[in-house]
């Protein structure tokens, strides 16, 4: 053993008593790659050991789960078309801290990470959709305003060239996000539920060989997990960008091409393989995980790494985090076959430089894991105590959250707030935004970004199947309650999806917080997680997977408003019935169906009118009646548009089916009488054909749609054109 | 015998999929041909070069590309008269290669479509493409009726048609411009043109009529499912919309 270290390297997250019982279980001091690969492995990034026991509380199962958490993405059963049963593959990730850092990198990597999560499940990645909170960006020059332009630049960037399609998504503005932004991406593939491969090396995989696909490894992303789980310091900003790792899509494309290739090969050859996206702790971290997690050890020989600069120290190799690499654990007799697709016939090395597939090392039946460098072991460690379950019980501060007076607003001046609500930061047109992002390409969408309330694809060609996919999670309720915050946005994002026309099947979530070594902050989470838990049992939808980022705190102490991101996946069993975008004829009923508490807690129009108040109460019998109303009208055919209530209130609603139809060319308004129709009480707003059929409780009807293109609300006329020039512009100024 | 139609893959071509499926839904006979194996495109009748980042776009879009060896056996195929159709990247590879508008002679560009404006971000956007010159002036075109709309997608940061004015007034009067942006009703204005496109173009054509360049992607708008709004009632599953120019395509090779 060489290159024992005595004192502690300064970029290491470990605490003193981690490294104390690394020590004593080694019976030695740890060499500098074991120290590193320790760091990486218990860093709260890839363990999760804080945050695992609350996360628990999730339900991971279900009728239509296919496989739930514990892998790098989580399966759903789609439906089944010519005999096959297909799965959409699920996974939710966060790249805050380097998008803090370095947006337009941090985003397009963050992008690359979970279509690699998806990938290795043997999937074909068909979407991606982008949660984003930004910070207030209003100043001209500001590093706020600067993140929310990059970021944007990087995901499109990225998520264009690869051919993915941007499906969902939304952005929200808050000061909450000034010192640390939030970059959430999901990503979902499609799958033949007897292709999936799995990321553990499987029974009788001795003597397998690890074989190493994608981009030389460089000294970037270096550190990459433990920066994760440390505090943002502006003065650092440089000092972190060496954390970052460097995007290449171009590379990417075509590995994915070439791994598609792969499995075609696997499927004829019948041979079961294990692949997983390496991403932090690199090298040691995937190749540790991929063989303990089957019961197996390692030895990795890193002197066979393609790497893209020589003399590299081998802790770097080891868990620096360069992009664009995967890692197939295969029987020998396959591995020329594969190296031949990647590297000859995909030419991996033409397409980036010293990029290839090759073999590095060998499953063992031995649990160590061992690493060789320059013909000396530099790491040889029991696997289960590198990978194996570490718990760090942190204490946190109960929050329980004091309903503040329910303040009734029954009546408010239309006239003048309608315009305002529809021009606030977090109710107009995305759409400068996500024109950025390919919504097209591959050929299957249906409903594209921003043109519904949630993101519609055919995701196997000749079926007639369809996926559904939105996201949800409203800061100003997560800085009221972010239990209440949690719980609304399963609520919300499922909603969406019913909206379109799809059976919610699933639920996927990002846990976007502070730091919990504060027990104010990591209450927060807790209450979250809590919150979470609750509305998808209220609900049964599963959480089929999911990550949790914290550390989202800036070097003054300031954590983001704790932020639960949620993604819910609908299925439509045929697409002939998927509900289109806007309104669609004169004379329709209008229902308003959901709770319509007039409370303006965390709304827009409290925010307006500078009024605070209690939240709106959700009830899951309630809202499970309101989905259950809408489903059947949709199922009977007599929905003609639908939105789901959220930002704005249901005006706002109303008002995008208003304008959904102009921009189609139908000249359709409406005419309703309701009270205040501003406030935020989840729940749908419907234009039907007929509703004598439609169990009417727990909806109302307010009104109809006329030939004339104009609103009348409670007597109050607005120009349709106008009210949508005053929604489509703010957004312009930012993303011109 | 059925004519066969080659879509090449170059490393970074991301459309490739889509554009063979449409094709055979409208009853072309067409697969891909890998750039490890470009001898095998010889052995095609006809060629369609589809969307993507081809090279990374690398110095421009289409520039690499069009010096690729696959790119040889399209540039020797169209000038024996095999039809190519080139869409978004492949169009911008096309007038890279000088096939269209084909004034300057092989690999010698006299026009590209280059950056947007005035913003020079991608954009993506559903436009209709309508045609701008009499069907029969391109084989490909031949099975449109005079002025069709062809709804597509635009989803590209370098669509936008630019030469200098000799060249233009060439593209003009050589009645290269195949293609021109227009409302939905099929009004031609500034505000139907996405990216700031000379001439408003969307698409142009050699001088012989058998190679043809479009910046839109017809076949995002191909199926009924793309566009359930316009077309309810149909089979979602049927080729429709954007496949009107592809079915031209089919049946231009097929004859």
């Amino acid at each position: 053993m060489h290159n024992t270290l005595a004192s502690r390297a300064p970029s290491v997250a470990l605490r003193d008593d981690e490294l104390a019982r690394i020590a004593q279980r080694l019976g030695r001091e740890p060499t500098v790659v074991e120290l590193h690969a320790f760091d990486a492995q218990w860093s709260e990034h890839c363990s999760y050991k804080s945050s695992r026991r609350h996360l628990k509380a999730l339900p991971p199962s279900g009728p239509n789960v296919v496989l739930g958490p514990g892998e790098d993405a989580g399966i759903l059963h789609l439906g089944t078309h010519d005999g096959e049963r297909y799965g959409i593959v699920v996974a939710h990730e966060s790249h805050n801290h380097p998008s803090q850092v370095v947006p337009f990198e941090g985003a397009a990597t963050g992008i690359g990470g979970i279509v690699r999560d998806v990938l290795c499940m043997g999937a074909e990645v068909i979407a991606v959709a982008d949660p984003l909170r930004f910070g207030r960006t209003e100043e001209p020059g500001s590093h706020q305003r600067y993140v929310a332009q990059s970021v944007v630049d990087g995901i499109g960037a990225y998520g264009n060239a690869i051919g993915v399609p941007n499906l969902a998504g939304d952005v929200y503005f808050d000061r909450g996000f000034d010192d640390n932004c939030l970059v959430n991406v999901v990503a979902l593939g499609i799958v033949k539920e007897s292709d999936v491969i799995s990321s553990r090396a499987p029974k009788g995989a001795e003597g397998w060989e690890l074989v190493l696909v994608g981009k030389a490894t460089d000294p970037s992303g270096f550190g990459g997990a433990s920066f994760s789980s440390l505090t943002l310091d502006a003065g650092d900003a440089e000092a972190n960008k060496g954390a970052v790792q460097v995007p290449d899509p171009f590379l990417k494309n075509v590995l994915m091409r070439a791994s598609y290739r792969v499995f075609a090969l696997l499927r004829e050859m019948e041979i079961v393989a294990a692949f997983k996206d390496l991403g932090a702790g690199g090298i040691m971290g995937c190749s540790a995980e991929i063989t303990s997690s089957g019961g197996y050890g390692a030895d990795v020989d890193l002197d066979r790494v393609n790497v893209a600069v020589e003399g590299m120290p081998p802790q770097v190799i080891a868990v620096g985090e360069t992009q664009e690499r995967l890692l197939w654990a295969l029987p020998p007799e396959i591995v020329p076959e594969v190296l031949r697709i990647y590297n000859d016939e995909f030419t991996l090395g033409e397409v980036a430089r010293n990029a290839r597939a090759t073999s590095i090392g060998v499953v063992t039946a031995e649990r160590r894991y061992v690493m060789r460098h320059q013909g000396s072991v530099v790491m040889d460690v029991e696997s289960e105590f590198l990978t194996g379950t570490i718990h760090d019980e942190l204490p946190y501060i109960e929050i329980i959250h004091h309903e503040g007076t329910v303040r009734q607003l029954p009546a408010v001046d239309v006239e003048t707030l309608l315009p305002q609500v529809l021009a606030h930061r977090d109710v107009c047109s995305r759409e400068p935004l996500y024109r950025r992002y390919d919504a097209v390409v591959r050929g299957r969408t249906v409903l594209a970004r921003g043109a519904a309330d949630a993101g519609v694809l055919a995701p196997i060609p000749g079926s007639r199947l369809g996926v559904a996919l939105a996201v949800a999670g409203n800061p100003r309720h997560a800085r009221i309650d972010p239990a209440y915050a949690a719980k609304r946005a399963v609520l919300e994002a499922m909603q969406r999806v019913v909206a379109v026309g799809a059976r919610p099947i699933g639920l996927t979530d990002c846990l976007n917080f502070g730091n919990p070594r504060k027990p104010e902050q990591y209450g927060e989470f807790v209450a979250a997680v809590d919150g979470l838990a609750h509305a998808a049992s209220g609900f049964d939808l599963p959480f089929v997977s999911g990550n949790v980022s914290l550390y989202n705190e800036s070097a003054a102490g300031a954590a983001v408003p704790g932020s639960a991101i949620v993604a819910c996946i609908g299925a439509i069993e045929d697409l002939s019935r998927v509900v289109t975008p806007g309104l669609k004829a004169p004379g329709s009923l209008l229902l308003w169906i959901g709770s319509r508490e007039l409370v303006s807690g965390g709304s827009v129009l409290g925010e307006l009118l500078g009024v605070e108040g209690a939240l709106p109460s959700i009830s899951y019998g309630a809202e499970r009646a309101a989905v259950a109303i809408v489903r059947e009208a949709i199922a009977r055919g007599v929905v003609r548009s639908c939105r789901a209530i959220g930002d704005g209130g249901m005006l706002t609603a109303l008002a995008r089916l208003a304008f959904d139809a102009m921009v189609r060319g139908r000249a359709i308004g409406a005419q309703i009488d309701v009270g205040n129709p501003l406030c935020e009480a989840a729940g749908f707003v419907c234009e039907v054909s007929d509703d004598s059929e439609i169990d009417l409780t727990g909806a109302l009807r307010i009104g109809e749609t006329t030939a004339a293109t104009e609103l009348i609300v409670n007597g109050v006329r607005f120009d349709i054109a106008q009210l949508h020039e005053t929604w489509s512009r703010p957004l312009a100024e930012l993303y011109p | 015998m059925t004519k066969r139609i080659g879509v090449p893959v170059f490393p970074g071509t991301n459309s490739e999929d889509e554009t063979v499926r449409l094709l055979n839904d409208c009853g072309g006979d067409a697969e891909l041909v890998h750039w490890s194996q470009a001898q095998r495109l010889a052995g095609y009748d006809a060629y369609v070069l589809s969307g993507g980042f081809a090279y990374e776009d690398r110095i421009r879009a289409g520039a690499i590309a069009a010096h690729d060896r696959m790119m040889d056996f399209v540039i020797e195929g169209a000038a024996r008269g095999k039809l190519v159709l080139g869409i978004c990247n492949g169009a911008q590879i096309l007038l890279e290669a000088g096939l269209v508008p084909g004034t300057g002679g092989v690999r010698k560009p006299t026009a590209a479509f280059t950056r947007n404006a005035p913003e020079p971000h991608f954009v993506c956007r559903h436009v209709y493409m309508k045609l701008a010159m009499d069907p029969s002036r391109c084989a490909i075109t031949r099975a449109l009726e005079p002025g069709a709309l062809v709804p597509a997608w635009a989803a590209n940061a370098e669509g936008r048609l630019a030469a200098d004015d000799a060249h233009l007034r060439e593209i003009v009067a050589g009645e290269h411009l195949a293609f021109v942006y227009a409302a939905a009703d099929g009004s031609v204005d500034d505000a139907a043109v996405p990216n700031g496109s000379a001439l408003r173009c969307a698409g142009l054509v050699n001088r012989t009529g058998n190679v043809l360049a479009i910046m839109p992607h017809p076949e995002r708008d191909g199926w009924n499912f793309n566009h359930l709004d316009r077309s309810a009632g149909t089979d979602v599953l049927e080729p429709s919309g954007g496949a009107v120019l592809f079915r031209s395509f089919v049946a231009a090779v097929s004859s």
